[in-house]
């Protein structure tokens, strides 16, 4: 009898050895970064609302289409890296939503290291047009990201708080402001 | 009489049982590394022959398999590309480590039950504490190597993270403060990258914090010394902790302590043939054999122990009881006792995949030198064979230029 179970167990650990083939390390994890779900909640919503502020819309009937440059994420996050990518997608889909939605609306100026790593890198013998320094963008779409990070042997919780602003430089004013807020717990298990 | 027989002959069941845990113990027995594994081994025998290159080409395609080493082969291939100097592969490698590091439940589905009942390297490695630490601190210094402070800052910051999470809940903050206290050396980047930012009131409070700790690290964390500094040197030194199973396989000890290993030698620094002051900057942030001691978080140490504390009992009681059956009246019962016993003692095996380039501490050396190209030498006078130099380095005008060398006392392991 001790003997048929033992036979039964062994014939269990191939098979569950076998469902570890496809079981990668990347398959379950979740932690508490911002992922793609968030690029696309959080870029929607400042499309929205940047469309529909008051003192952007009557900039544009004063001035016509804004000329604004887009910078990257600015990281101010307690222990949370945002490599480049991540970093330009969160502005850049924003730009995208823009450029879509209301394009007599603004004019994009491209910011100054994207048109050197493009002329270095990409048109060497193309003219990518006058240079950055050349032209200046009245407006600058920037956004800070801040979080409030806690970690303990059970779980990992941060808090983010994503700001979004149009800057006039001309007259060191903000135009338009608006953030986003987000909380995500990543609890430990076992062998976390 | 034929009947009496009979029932004295165990049943043939168990004997297929014995037979199947034979069976069974010498497939596991041929658990040896695989082809994979292999070829991991042979990346960091090149690492430790400084052939860096032919290191990160041949951890190249481990580090992009998702499977259980998907985190160890990133932090392996980190290390060597830091040491090619190719920086975009070493951040791409450590990024790849952090973020399944700072993940939970990698390790649902069939793993969790695979590694308690099976073997515990069927787990996807994330690490011991200080290796998390160290992934996080690599990183970090990438992303300063290349002025950008606010990654930086963020990296170095979920260092000490890494150590501060595994204080046992019920420890005090005293403890907690002791745990995250051995790795000043993330608070010394730390308070740099914060002077960088224009924070001088959060830098004064890392460099403080290092002070505090180790009274000897007060020449690194001088305020003025990095805020002027032009020239960083980051220098790897010595072999850091490895795993260590017991007689029987079971049980996991990281060692050599630092007593064992004696203290840690200090560096000078020439710059163009002449010995520059470092008035105490030469002195260890850190110590990862000390950092490794403080080892309480693995809770599958517990039922590791117990699966072969168990399996001895079951392989005693089936010989004892095996030694007092004198008409072998349970033999089959025994054997199979015995068999179990062997089989809980065979997936009771210690899991000692490490992170094998780490080493034992790392010098921070920040200098301040004329701008324009320098030939410069970071050595050991305690260990004349170990030197780096660097010829024509740049120090810029604005700014700092960082510099990273791993240097290590020859291993015979490998």
């Amino acid at each position: 009898m001790i003997g048929a179970r033992l036979c039964g167990l062994f014939l269990s650990i191939p098979l569950l050895l076998a469902g570890c083939a496809n079981d990668t390390a990347v398959a379950h994890g979740r932690n508490t970064a911002l992922d793609g779900d968030n690029l696309v909640e959080i870029t929607d919503d400042m499309s929205m609302k940047i469309m529909a502020s008051p003192p952007v819309q009557r900039a544009i009937a004063r001035e016509g289409k804004l000329k604004v440059v887009v910078e990257p994420v600015e990281n101010d996050m307690t222990a949370e890296i945002l490599p480049s990518g991540p970093a330009h997608a969160f502005t850049g889909r924003l730009r995208t939503l823009l450029s879509r939605r209301a394009r007599d609306q603004f004019t994009w100026i491209m910011n100054r290291d994207a048109w050197r790593y493009l002329r270095e890198n990409e048109l060497e013998h193309i003219d990518p047009g006058p240079s950055p320094d050349a032209i200046q963008p009245r407006y600058a779409l920037t956004a800070k990201f801040s979080t409030l990070t806690s970690e303990d042997s059970r779980r990992r919780s941060t808090y983010y708080l994503c700001v979004y602003e149009l800057t006039d430089f001309a007259h060191r004013e903000i135009l338009w402001s608006d953030r986003y807020e987000i909380r995500k717990n990543a609890v430990k298990g076992f062998l976390d | 009489m034929n009947l009496r027989n009979e029932k004295r002959v165990p049943s043939a069941l168990p004997l297929k049982g014995i037979v199947a845990i034979a069976l069974f113990l010498s497939i596991l027995q041929g658990c040896g590394p695989n082809a994979t594994e292999m070829a991991a081994q042979h990346a960091v025998v090149a690492y430790f022959a400084g052939d860096f290159p032919q290191a990160v080409d041949r951890l190249r395609p481990l580090a992009a398999a998702t499977d259980e080493n998907f985190v160890l082969n990133n932090c392996r291939l980190g290390s060597s590309a830091l040491a090619e100097n190719d920086l975009d592969t070493a951040e791409g490698a450590f990024l790849n480590a952090y973020e399944v590091m700072n993940s939970v439940g990698v390790n649902e589905g069939g793993r969790l039950v695979g590694t308690v009942l099976v073997d515990e390297k069927i787990k996807i490695w994330k690490g011991e504490p200080y290796e998390r630490a160290m992934a996080n601190f690599y990183l970090g210094l990438i992303y300063y190597m290349r002025h950008d402070y606010n990654n930086a800052r963020a990296a170095f910051e979920n260092a000490l993270f890494k150590l501060q999470d595994y204080s046992d809940a019920n420890d005090k903050q005293e403890d907690n403060r002791r745990v995250e206290s051995n790795f000043a050396l993330a608070s010394v980047m730390l308070g740099r990258c914060w002077q960088r930012l224009g924070r001088d009131e959060l830098a004064r409070a890392q460099f403080a914090r290092a002070i505090e700790l180790h009274g000897w690290l007060a020449p690194l964390v001088d305020e003025r010394l990095n805020r002027e500094s032009n020239v960083l040197l980051v220098v790897d030194f010595g072999r850091g902790p490895r795993k260590l199973k017991n007689f029987d396989g079971a049980i996991v000890g990281l060692g050599p302590t630092p007593e064992q290993e004696g203290p840690l030698p200090e560096p000078d620094v020439r710059v163009d043939g002449k010995l520059f002051p470092l008035d105490g900057v030469n002195r260890p942030p850190v110590d990862l054999l000390a950092l490794a001691q403080d080892r309480r978080w693995q809770s599958i140490d517990t039922i590791r122990t117990v699966k072969s504390a168990l399996g001895t009992g079951l392989i005693a009681a089936g010989a004892i009881d095996s030694a007092t059956d004198d008409r072998n009246r349970r033999a089959g019962t025994d054997l199979a006792l015995i068999g179990a016993g062997l089989l809980l003692k065979a997936t009771s095996q210690a899991d000692i995949r490490q992170w094998e380039m780490l080493p034992r501490t790392v010098f921070v050396l920040p200098l301040k030198l004329p701008p324009g190209k320098h030939d410069i030498t970071a050595r050991f006078p305690a260990m004349p064979e170990l030197s780096q130099s660097w010829r024509d380095l740049v120090v810029p005008e604005e700014g700092e230029a960082t510099y990273y060398a791993h240097l290590q006392p020859y291993d015979r392991r490998y």
